[in-house]
């Protein structure tokens, strides 16, 4: 604290001011003010099911823009399904096996991915970030896809707001090659105001992230090119219990059923 | 800033303004992001917002003290250990025990400036720990043994060619030219490194005293990785780098991206605010925040050049400098380059030292248009020729060129005497005479004047003075002004 003293005393007497008096924040409301957010978050609450759409149809042509790809969802067999698709066809990239891992959350719980890869000789390893589980990190870096449910999609940037939480840790959606949102259509808002103004509700969060497309760099006489150094590929289920039905997804959805045990 | 016999400014311009292809790819980014950045202000909705941004960073700066030690307070809440730094000296010994403490062999660093800024890497190299840039550009300048160029992109002034044959040298690949390609094998390279070390060292974009988070920006990923995967995390910090709330950061954060790369967003912004929790399988186990002030407080307490602390390091006046377009980044002999570069490195590092930077600038006034914060460049500019020119007790400055200043000072008396102008101009045209070519002109003078010839001809001085020339031809037989009335009709 000793260095902060002479520090923070420094800084008065470079604005001129007595540098042995602090300046109790008290006495400066306003530098702290907040904002009132209560009609932002009205607004978000009262959103009509046609303005969900709408934002739904921007969320869609912004992602393409930043070649995110967006697959429509009604069901979590949809859901499921896509997740499948993708596993089967993609390669990984760092290992020879299929590892694939998601976040311990009750959505990608109700996927039941763990008893969807049994066609014999297909060899799926399904991961679930468990928090006790101390082989977590090990798990993650050989997965090749990550899946995660982010707790808030910003329609304008095609962002994902991704909270790190118990159970939900923060390398599922970086260290894998591909990344899979399960993002709820009711998580969705319009703008970064408006997230902003969810964020203010969760100011006790230590850790969240903005995901806005796959990893890309253009260092390279400004060529761009994706997957750096996180996932090169980032695919969003956007689920929508009552979707615009005449929106053609942009992937098609090969619907697996869901084996009885 | 500590470098051992860099080029001089000149000897660098002229380096970087004969490479075509340092030429070639300059022009490239100006005409994309200079042009997409002023597009992009003239046209957003919100035009106060620039305005709005500039004057919070102020009133930041006003009561500087009061935000750090909540943004101090607030991160130490979260289990997070915040160190005031008042020099380089003390960030780097600060890092070093905590890299000591933790047993670190390997150290990856995000994209950081400020850490350029206090030299840090042959600090930890001597303590035997590996150093690794993980961003692709600053990676590319480490293996080349090189300087970045340019603030967001360090590796502009190398091509695809040069980048492939370095990585078949080092990386032990084979030769490709191919970007994705060669991203590709800096992919798999990095990975091992940023999954094995022990400790992650990056800057911080801006900080949030209200929330007392860092966040960092980043489209590659690795800064991410730099923050999630090592178990000790140290982010240095410039201490003007910080915004008292949430709603001043969006607004920042809206900025930054755009005046950066043209993006709404970049790919990761991540928001950090202490060490992970006990039962989270990643993130550090150690969250170390270094508040640096190395120079800025006495930048702090000058009104003249106190507003340069605005800058929120995005990089646009780079890419419309009419003077950084052809000379490149390396003449500016710092982390930072560029306008920005010319202000803020004489002023961290000694105005004599880089006396160059603020007389190479044009003063145009585009870096002043196209700064993300609106901050007043050339207005600074200036005011630095002035402390070279007549010197500054609180800068330490002397005055940069006291022959320049005795030829001024005959100049003003030459200028304000009539007769000793005249007189002046009479020798000087008896003088240059041995020096006029066939073509009528001046193609090298002599002594200190032979640089005003080193890259153009000068026409020499005229027989006879306008104002002879004038009485020559008017003198005699000019109209007086009824006559011209009378001619006139009126």
């Amino acid at each position: 604290m000793d260095s902060q003293n002479a520090f923070l005393r420094n800084i008065r007497q470079s604005l001129g001011l007595s540098p042995d008096e602090e300046r109790p924040k008290r006495l400066f409301p306003a530098l702290f003010a907040k904002t009132d957010t209560t009609l932002i978050l009205q607004g978000i609450k009262n959103r009509t099911a046609e303005q969900q759409d709408e934002l739904v149809e921007l969320l869609k042509t912004n992602a393409r823009a930043l070649s995110i790809t967006t697959h429509i969802v009604r069901t979590y067999e949809e859901a499921a399904a896509v997740i499948i698709h993708l596993v089967r066809t993609k390669s990984p990239e760092f290992t020879p096996t299929k590892h694939i891992i998601h976040h311990d959350h009750p959505d990608l719980a109700a996927l039941q991915l763990w008893k969807r890869f049994d066609r014999e000789g297909e060899g799926v390893t399904v991961h679930t970030t468990f928090s006790p589980d101390r082989q977590l990190r090990e798990k993650t870096i050989a997965s090749f896809i990550g899946i995660t449910a982010p707790d808030i999609g910003v329609a304008d940037s095609a962002t994902l707001v991704q909270f790190t939480a118990t159970g939900c840790p923060r390398s599922t959606s970086l260290v894998p090659s591909i990344h899979i949102a399960f993002l709820k259509k009711e998580n969705l808002v319009a703008d970064l105001r408006e997230a902003y103004a969810l964020l203010r509700e969760r100011a006790r969060l230590d850790s969240y992230v903005f995901i806005t497309g796959p990893s890309k760099t253009a260092d390279i006489e400004a060529q761009m090119v994706h997957g750096a150094h996180g996932p090169r590929e980032v695919h969003l289920l956007l689920f929508c219990l009552s979707v615009v039905a005449e929106t053609p997804n942009e992937a098609p959805i090969p619907l697996v059923p869901l084996k009885e045990e | 800033m500590n470098n051992t016999n860099p080029p001089t400014y000149r000897s660098a311009a002229a380096a970087g303004i004969a490479s075509p292809r340092l030429q070639k790819s300059l022009h490239g980014l100006q005409d994309r992001f200079g042009k997409g950045a002023m597009e992009i202000w003239a046209t957003m909705d919100d035009r106060e917002m620039r305005h709005r941004v500039k004057d919070s960073r102020m009133n930041t700066f006003a009561h500087l003290d009061i935000i750090l030690a909540e943004l101090a307070k607030n991160v130490r809440a979260r289990g997070g250990q915040v160190h005031f730094a008042a020099t380089a000296q003390e960030a780097i010994d600060y890092t070093l025990a905590v890299a000591k403490k933790n047993k670190v062999k390997r150290v990856v660093k995000g994209k950081s400036m400020t850490s350029a800024e206090i030299n840090i890497d042959p600090a930890l190299e001597g303590a035997s720990i590996e150093v690794v840039e993980t961003d692709l550009g600053e990676y590319i300048i480490q293996l080349a043994g090189d300087k970045p160029s340019h603030i967001i992109a360090p590796c502009i002034h190398l091509d695809r060619n040069q980048i492939g044959e370095l990585f078949a040298e080092k990386l032990g690949i084979d030769y490709s030219n191919d970007p994705p390609t060669l991203t590709m094998a800096a992919r798999s390279a990095l990975r091992e490194k940023m999954l094995g070390a022990e400790m992650g060292l990056t800057g911080c974009n801006l900080a949030c005293a209200e929330t007392g988070q860092i966040s960092l920006v980043s489209n590659e990923g690795n800064i991410r990785m730099a923050t999630t995967m090592p178990p000790v995390l140290v982010a240095l910090m410039g201490m003007e780098r910080v915004v008292a709330t949430l709603d001043e950061h969006r607004e920042a954060l809206h900025l930054l991206t755009r005046g950066a790369a043209l993006q709404k967003l970049s790919t990761y912004v991540s928001f950090l605010g202490g060490p992970a929790n006990a039962d989270d399988p990643d993130g550090p186990k150690e969250f170390h925040l270094v508040i640096i002030d190395n120079g800025r407080s006495k930048i702090l307490a000058d009104p003249e050049f106190r507003e340069v602390l605005a800058c929120i390091r995005c990089g646009a006046c780079l890419n419309i400098c009419p003077v950084y377009g052809k000379i490149g980044g390396h003449a500016y002999n710092s982390p930072y380059c560029g306008p920005i570069g010319a202000v803020v490195t004489p002023l961290l590092d000694g105005i004599n030292k880089h006396a160059d930077l603020c007389k190479g600038e044009t003063l145009c006034g585009a870096c002043k248009d196209i700064c993300t914060v609106e901050i007043d460049l050339p207005r600074m500019l200036a005011a630095l020729r002035h402390k070279l020119a007549y010197g500054s007790d609180r800068w330490n400055t002397r005055q940069h060129n006291p022959i320049e200043a005795y030829v001024y000072s005959l100049w003003k008396l030459l200028v304000s005497n009539s007769f000793l102008y005249r007189l002046s101009l009479r020798l000087g045209w008896l003088l240059q005479r041995p020096f006029v070519k066939k073509n009528k002109m001046i193609s090298k003078m002599a002594g200190l004047a032979d640089g005003w010839t080193a890259d153009r001809d000068l026409p020499p001085l005229a027989g006879r003075t306008f104002t002879d020339l004038w009485k020559r031809k008017y003198a005699v037989g000019r109209p007086s002004a009824s006559k011209a009335q009378k001619k006139g009709g009126s």
